[in-house]
């Protein structure tokens, strides 16, 4: 029972949340057009997505690390990873739930976006947000087993998590489009890779790009990942030798 | 060996213990006994030294150690409280890569030999020690292991739930099953009543290792043995003969 109530006061708090962003837009209305050009001037749509695949960020960063330190609060760590199963897969399957949750959490953005505020995405090419979904997934993943190294170790004050989360919302482009940053500023946003995850969601949903259109997109995200899933299991590898050395595997 | 900051938790332990035996580790808190079972189950690393589980390295070969070994505490929170019994047991199997009609198989066959069938499908909350204590073991068991670890298994349990488990460990798994067990013990009597052979840790290093006869011969210690017994006075006064002799 407590479940559907949370899930349901999720619903309702996405439906508020949207609400919320609906009549800023209005408030600032055809003002910021000009900079929205590129994703077809609608100000809410732009907002709209921002937030839903903001959540992955989210997700990503925190998903793995909180896995790690719900375990090791709830004390079923230890029995965990006396098991042959490999500790990185645990996480990962303990963060998988988090991530389909997310999932489904975009689906309601969008769909109440379309059927309550109007938001058009009739143009959406489904298949390439799928494919940036799971880009998008992988390369937050990476930043995600990093931080969850931290946890492992230092067991709380995860740094990582908090230098990513707040630079990416600042400039990423999730409130509004990065060519509004001083150049110097959009320099760092092509560092973080919400920045591309954004970028072609709004293409493919709201203009419907194709896969073709959106490859450099896609290719930086593939290329972040490519770089940070390997460093992020080395870290997370050492952090839990260094646990293990120190004794301090399941200590909380 | 395990270093834990200027000090080794454990030194110098040699251990053999053969199949099918019941080994007791006694000592007082911060002895080191736990450390020492944390190094078996690879939660450790030794900063030097090596230790065989069943063959395997603890270090070179985690995945084999760990297929071999069933870990057994008192620490009741390493279950997910508001999940049923089944629901646990379910959940752990799984990470022992069992197939599900394996793990109903386990379940049932193991509800049988802990008499609790009928409460497994309650949450793990609702149960009394005794029966959180009997699911621990229960989980230890699932993936059927050469080798059990036991930190303390008897902690805190009434003397009937404490003779129950004691036949079990005794009868079932040790003497039909023909496994192992390693068992952390304060408590005397336990060993007396278990163990094969006792090993007495006293800050990470081992003291005595032998049967309970050896150690009676050695402290002259026989009558404290069939009554309730102090192992703090035992055991000072066994140290304190080791240091004087």
């Amino acid at each position: 029972m407590s479940y559907q109530l949370s899930f349901l006061l999720d619903l309702v708090g996405a439906f508020f949340s949207i609400a919320v962003f609906y009549f800023l837009s209005r408030l600032l209305g055809k003002s910021v057009a000009p900079y929205l050009t590129s994703y077809g001037g609608d100000f809410f749509s732009f907002l709209l997505i921002g937030i839903a695949f903001s959540r992955y960020l989210y997700v990503g960063l925190n998903g793995f690390a909180r896995s790690i330190r719900n375990e090791q609060l709830a004390g079923t760590l230890e029995a965990m990873i006396t098991s042959p199963t490999s500790l990185s897969v645990i996480i990962t399957f303990s963060s998988l739930w988090k991530f389909l949750f997310a999932s489904l959490n975009i689906l309601v953005y969008l769909l109440l976006g379309t059927f309550l505020f109007s938001v058009d995405l009739s143009k959406a090419n489904i298949l390439a947000a799928v494919i940036i979904v799971v880009l998008t997934t992988v390369a937050f993943s990476s930043l995600g087993i990093i931080s969850a190294s931290f946890i492992m170790v230092f067991k709380r004050g995860d740094p990582i998590n908090w230098l990513v989360g707040n630079l990416s919302i600042l400039l990423g482009g999730v409130y509004y489009p990065i060519t509004i940053l001083p150049q110097w500023l959009q320099k760092f946003s092509y560092l973080l890779p919400l920045t591309y995850s954004l970028r072609a969601a709004r293409k493919a949903l709201l203009q419907g790009y194709s896969i073709r259109g959106l490859s450099s997109d896609m290719m930086a995200l593939l290329i972040f990942s490519a770089l940070m899933i390997p460093v992020s299991l080395f870290i997370f590898k050492y952090a839990v030798r260094k646990a293990k050395i120190e004794g301090s595997l399941i200590h909380y | 060996m395990r270093k834990k900051g200027q000090f080794a938790a454990v030194n110098k332990v040699s251990i053999k213990v053969k199949q099918g035996e019941i080994f007791g580790i006694l000592g007082p808190n911060g002895a080191g006994k736990t450390t020492f079972l944390k190094l078996l189950a690879t939660l450790i690393l030794p900063s030097s030294g090596k230790a065989l589980v069943n063959g395997y390295d603890t270090v070179a070969q985690e995945k084999m150690v760990k297929s071999s070994l069933g870990v057994i505490t008192s620490e009741k929170r390493s279950f997910y409280w508001r999940l049923s019994g089944t629901r646990n047991l379910k959940f752990f199997a799984g990470l022992y890569n069992l197939n599900s009609k394996q793990i109903q198989g386990k379940i049932e066959e193991l509800a049988h030999l802990f008499n609790v069938r009928e409460l497994l499908d309650a949450r793990f909350g609702e149960y009394s020690s005794g029966t959180k204590q009997k699911i621990a073991i229960m989980r230890g068991l699932l993936h059927n292991p050469q080798i059990l670890i036991m930190d303390e298994p008897t902690q805190s349990l009434d003397p009937s739930t404490i003779h129950s488990l004691h036949l079990i460990i005794k009868e079932k798994i040790v003497r039909e099953q023909g496994k192992t067990v390693i068992l952390a013990t304060q408590r005397l009597e336990e060993a007396k009543e278990l163990c094969h052979r006792i090993a007495i840790m006293d800050k990470g290093l081992i003291r005595f290792c032998g049967t309970i006869t050896e150690f009676q011969r050695i402290t002259g210690y026989n009558e404290v043995l069939t009554e309730p017994p102090s192992l703090e006075k035992i055991f000072i006064k066994f140290i304190n003969s080791e240091e004087s002799s």
